[in-house]
């Protein structure tokens, strides 16, 4: 009886991922094989032609492209800034439990409010920020309705966004480092710079590959939020990514079929992305 | 840990027996009091959930054996994704608020009860009591597929003091594009750098300003008659008249007189037109109310004017947009009847009286407009005259009473991201339109089959 016991305590989390995943998975392969009237007034088997449709559509190949080019900018930065921060923030300075709350607000807001917030900041005519830019630089920028500027806004909003979840992991793996290296090291001359980025650095990159792993699906699915608040995809479907893209032609045009493959396409990506994961990253874990 | 599960399904077994009694006792509660429940969804945000919820509760006091439950669903795109989801799980509300550009969609998702039966069938009941130009709109194939509730077109609001202080006559708003353009210059201030501090003109950055110049020129946007004699097999708004609405925006733009927001940001558009930062505001008349009430908190005396049209453009008028209340179908009987009884009430004059002077969307029956004037409303409002002139004043013809689409939600995503690829000086306003034509033709095939 006893050896039934962990399937047992499994079954209420086995229900959910059934329920919430892998059927709603399955209706998504099934549905990206078909063409739906709306209203599922009628169905009927249409093969590949939503995924050969999807490949030679520009707009399609241009979210991957921007998908690449957003979620490489943002999870590039992101990374870089957060463990800067972290080495800042793990300092015995006066006042450092005040930063870290402080600095650590952007998580506990939601996606939706940080980008209105943005948007506010960033209107042309009334925000801050460009009130400051006008100030500073003598320039009226249209941050959400020009190019480039639109895709500056939304990676520091995204950026801004994910800094603190990716400082608390590094601050708790910085913190772990053992002090009688960092002494030693000293002790044998090396430079701070060196320190950091040939000891610390090294040490932490468990966290730095589980963290990419991390901010590459946060970019991927919950850059949506942020988007559809900034710049709805604009100027001109400028900013328009993967799951955006997937958005419009799911809830906004009605397109169930050609929307699924989308997610079909999504979730292959997803597969590989944490296979990589599982691969490597449980392998480099023990690093001591 | 056996015992523990087990005590952890008992509990569960008490909690699951309790929450059956409490409703099973909900449920015969009701049916003592033996209502007839209607389910009403809509898509009208802020202080107007309010507004529907104390029309629907006059109803319930008129009508003490039906129940209306009313839910705000979210933007209209949200409701018609949640009535999509509902349709296909059975689980569908009876009463839906869908917007102008779902009409087909819904038609050829064959969810509703079709409004035009029931009128038929029903004696008192009469279709003549509605404005023609409302009932052109949204009549398809002759039919009335939906019963018209909010309806609403565009208007231009302007600020009359920034007029005056720009040495304007305040009674004098432009009319067409040459004269808004010869009186932008005046009405734009830049500082030292060049950076604008005061702009002539601002409207959201929407499709549906594009369909409204359009049939100000008395110009169709898709062939077939604007898809009201024949489904709609090609897009056609690249014409002179499209070329003329991308140039001007474009002239707009390029010469700082005119603000642009991101997409469908009706608010930020809103928000500078109050805020005084430019001078005209093209917008909705669902807004009236509110630009009155901004005009008077802000210290600026509010003018209102009808849309600007090209001075050589053939005499047109506005197209009627905002949304129209279903009945779906596949419930019990007794219960569309009543929700019927209910779609009725809101559309009689004393209701739509109320809902007109809380919102701004106008009255769809002509006795509401008759009591209004004869209570001088309009003379008290002179801005909600201008939205009603406007709209009586306009040719009735095809192009006017709006293009019916199944794939309308992404024509206007298309031609809105070409205007903005225009905007940003990627296109040119005569490669943006023509991109904008191609791509909309081939969602409408797309959508049609072909």
């Amino acid at each position: 009886m006893r050896k039934w016991t962990p399937y047992l305590l499994l079954i209420p989390t086995f229900i959910i991922i059934v329920l919430f995943i892998y059927v709603p998975a399955e209706y998504s392969i099934m549905a990206s094989m078909q063409r739906i009237l709306p209203f599922g007034r009628g169905t009927s088997y249409i093969g590949l032609t939503n995924f050969l449709k999807l490949f030679s559509n520009a707009e399609y190949l241009y979210s991957v492209r921007f998908t690449i080019l957003y979620v490489t900018v943002t999870v590039g930065i992101a990374i870089i800034f957060s463990f800067l921060i972290a080495l800042l923030l793990v300092k015995k300075i006066p006042g450092v439990k005040l930063f870290r709350t402080l600095i650590f607000v952007p998580y506990a807001i939601s996606p939706a409010i940080a980008g209105a917030l943005w948007t506010f900041l960033l209107n042309p005519i009334v925000g801050h920020v460009s009130y400051f830019f006008q100030v500073l630089f003598g320039v009226q920028v249209e941050w959400l309705t020009s190019k480039p500027y639109a895709f500056y806004a939304v990676v520091f909003a995204s950026v801004w966004k994910t800094l603190p979840f990716n400082m608390i992991f590094y601050i708790a793996s910085i913190q772990d480092v053992p002090e009688e290296i960092i002494e030693s090291a000293t002790i044998e001359g090396a430079s701070p710079l060196n320190r950091t980025w040939k000891i610390i650095f090294p040490m932490v990159s468990p966290i730095t590959f589980y963290l990419v792993i991390m901010n590459i699906v946060t970019m991927m699915f919950s850059s949506f939020a942020i988007i559809d608040v900034m710049t709805k995809g604009g100027p001109g479907q400028y900013t328009t990514n993967m799951i955006y893209r997937l958005y419009l032609d799911a809830f906004y045009f009605q397109k169930p079929g050609i929307a699924s493959a989308q997610s079909v396409i999504l979730i292959a990506i997803m597969i590989v992305v944490t296979s990589i994961y599982f691969k490597f990253g449980e392998r480099r874990v023990h690093y001591q | 840990m056996l015992k523990n599960i087990l005590g952890e399904k008992k509990m569960k077994k008490i909690i699951f027996v309790t929450l059956l009694i409490v409703v099973l006792l909900a449920g015969s509660a009701a049916m003592a009091a033996d209502k007839i429940n209607v389910q009403f969804w809509h898509a009208m945000g802020g202080w107007r959930i309010e507004l529907l919820q104390e029309m629907a509760n006059d109803f319930m006091a008129l009508n003490p054996d039906i129940e209306i439950e009313v839910q705000y669903t979210g933007s209209y795109g949200d409701t018609i994704n949640k009535l999509n989801v509902a349709v296909q799980s059975n689980i569908a509300p009876h009463v839906v608020q869908g917007y102008d550009i779902a009409t087909q969609m819904l038609i050829d998702g064959e969810v509703g009860v079709v409004m035009q039966d029931l009128i038929d069938a029903d004696p008192t009941f009469d279709i003549g009591a509605f404005m023609p130009q409302v009932l052109d709109y949204y009549r398809v194939n002759g039919k009335l597929y939906c019963m018209p509730f909010n309806s609403s077109n565009a208007i231009m609001f302007y600020n009359k003091t920034l007029f005056e202080k720009a040495g304007l006559d305040p009674n004098k708003p432009p009319k067409t594009y040459e004269e808004l353009l010869e009186i932008a210059e005046k009405l734009t201030t830049k500082d030292d750098k060049g950076n604008v501090a005061q702009a002539a003109v601002c409207w959201s950055l929407n499709c549906w300003f594009f369909e409204q110049f359009m049939a100000a020129q008395n110009a169709p946007l898709v062939d077939n008659d604007n898809g009201r004699t024949g489904r709609p097999t090609k897009a056609i708004f690249n014409s002179d008249a499209g070329l003329k609405v991308f140039t001007f925006w474009n002239d707009l733009t390029k010469n700082g007189y005119m603000v642009n927001t991101k997409l469908e940001d009706w608010t930020g558009a809103r928000n500078l037109f109050i805020s005084q930062k430019v001078a005209m505001l093209i917008t909705s008349t669902s807004d009236v109310a509110l630009m009155v009430k901004s005009a008077q908190e802000n210290n600026f005396e509010l003018g209102s004017a009808f849309i600007p049209a090209p001075a050589d453009a053939e005499a047109g008028g506005v197209v009627i947009g905002g949304g129209s209340l279903w009945l779906i179908d596949g419930h019990p009987k007794n219960e569309t009847d009543a929700a019927w009884k209910f779609v009725k009430y809101m559309a009689e004059s004393p209701q739509q009286i109320k809902w007109h002077t809380g919102t701004g969307y106008f009255p769809v029956t002509k006795n509401a407009i008759e009591d209004l004037l004869a209570q001088g409303y309009y003379s008290e409002s002179p801005h909600n005259l201008t939205a009603i002139l406007q709209l009586l004043l306009s040719t009735q013809n095809y192009n006017t009473n709006g293009a019916i689409i199944g794939a309308f939600a992404e024509m206007r995503s298309i031609v809105a991201s070409n205007v903005e690829k225009m905007l940003s000086g990627s296109l040119t306003p005569a490669e943006a339109l023509a991109a904008a034509e191609k791509a909309a033709t081939e969602a409408i095939r797309n959508y049609e089959g072909l």
